[in-house]
Formats: structure tokens, C-alpha cells, sequence
């Protein structure tokens, strides 16, 4: 399970529809306890994919050193990446998949025209062949 | 010698240490015994072939080993490696309802 708190889902969200029509990207931060994770703030990162962003987001692997780095200065645990679908469902994609890493919790936004829709997280596998839907908590949920 | 920071979600296969201090004069000694020391990291790092997986990135300092020597880049006391996933992604335009 993993439980976004109100501060950091504020800023995922208002990320997500900043960016609309484009993908945004980041990485969450907090605490794990078991199974139980806790996102206690949220790090917006560049999102450097090459070409249209409209349907396609890549994050700076120096960005999450960098995320990596604050979280262990704070004592917390460098948990998950959010990223946003525009126009689209918060489902993990073919393209999710490829490029993922089954080290993090995968948090997806669906903003449809604007604004926020709703939002699923996912654990993806080492071989990127399927992703598990993880249970998901945010303050409105 | 060098320092290893070990990512959050692989704690649990390095006996919990955040950090590791392992011997090595190369990047890739480092790495062997890394794996030597904590064996189920290893299947969490590389492939069936004895590769680093596609999504694993190591970094010695700042510098990512893919542009200095890779394996046989040199540890100079006390640096630190770290491992950063790559990541990326975004929707199939076949899926917009």
C-alpha cells in the first residue's frame, strides 16, 4: 500500500495539470514500513524526453542521484516516480513498462482536460513484462 | 575501497545497510564484491548473462561509468558508487479514449 500525503499529492497535482497537454515526472519521497509506504513530499523533476512530451515523459537518471541524495540527508527513503497521462486512463502502458524499474512504487495521473481524474499505482516486475496494481491512498481518495 | 549506496527497495537483500564499504581498485571489482557479499543483490543488478540490466545505471561520484571506463573505471579512496535505475514511459496514442 501506498499513502500519499496531503502536501505532496497538492504537488503532484497541480504538476500534472501545470504541464497539461505534456507529461510531467517526479520522484516521491517519505518513509517505508513493511508493505506500508508513506510519500511525505514530492520532488518535481524535468521531464527530458526528446520530441513531443504530449505522450511521453524520461527523467534525468542524474535527477533521481540527486532525489536520492536529499532523501538520505532527511532519514527517508527515496520511495516511487509519479508521472501523468493527458487525456488518458492511469493504466501502465507497453511504453511504462519498457522503461521501468521494479525497484519503485510507479504512481500515474490521469488528467483529463486539465484536471485531475484519477490516479492508480503500479509495481512493475524485473523482466518489465507486467505490473502489479499496488493499493492507493491520497487524501481524497 | 569505495562506499555503495545501496537504493531504498534493495536494502532488504544487503542485510538492511543503506551504505556498503567494499575493496576494489575498479568499478567492477567494487561491483563483484558487492555481489559476492550480499549473492541476492545479484539477480536485482544483472542478467541472466552477467550483464547490468538495461534499466541499471552506476555512478561513480557524479559521473555516470558509461562515459569514463565502465568496469574497469578506477577507484581512488574514498569514492562512492551509486546505482540509478533509468526511467521513462508515457501512453500509446491507441489507448486515448
Amino acid at each position: 500500500m501506498i499513502k500519499i500525503d496531503r502536501g505532496p499529492w497538492r504537488e503532484m497535482v497541480n504538476h500534472a495539470q501545470a504541464v497539461y497537454p505534456n507529461e510531467c515526472c517526479g520522484a516521491m519521497i517519505g518513509t517505508i514500513d513493511g508493505d506500508n509506504k508513506t510519500v511525505s513530499e514530492a520532488l518535481v523533476l524535468d521531464n527530458v524526453s526528446a520530441g513531443s512530451q504530449a505522450a511521453r515523459y524520461e527523467l534525468r537518471p542524474e535527477d533521481l542521484l540527486r532525489a536520492d541524495r536529499e532523501a538520505r540527508e532527511r532519514k527517508l527513503d527515496l520511495i516511487g516516480i509519479y508521472h501523468s497521462h493527458p487525456d488518458c486512463g492511469a493504466y501502465f502502458s507497453e511504453t511504462d513498462l519498457k522503461n521501468s524499474c521494479p525497484w519503485y512504487s510507479f504512481v500515474v495521473l490521469s488528467i483529463q482536460k486539465g484536471h485531475f481524474d484519477h490516479a492508480n499505482s503500479w509495481l512493475p516486475n524485473a523482466e518489465q513484462t507486467e505490473a502489479q496494481k499496488e493499493e492507493l491512498i491520497w487524501p481524497e481518495s | 575501497m569505495a562506499r555503495i549506496l545501496i537504493p531504498t527497495p534493495l536494502r532488504q537483500f544487503a542485510d538492511k545497510n543503506d551504505t556498503v564499504d567494499l575493496p576494489g581498485k575498479t568499478v567492477g571489482e567494487v561491483l563483484t564484491a558487492l555481489t559476492a557479499r550480499f549473492p541476492d543483490l545479484k539477480k536485482h543488478l544483472f542478467n541472466d548473462e552477467g550483464k547490468l540490466r538495461s534499466f541499471v545505471n552506476v555512478y561513480l561520484n557524479d559521473e555516470d561509468i558509461r562515459y569514463m571506463k565502465k568496469d574497469a573505471t578506477p577507484i581512488n579512496d574514498p569514492d562512492t558508487l551509486s546505482i540509478v535505475p533509468s526511467i521513462a514511459g508515457g501512453f500509446d496514442w491507441s489507448s486515448r479514449g
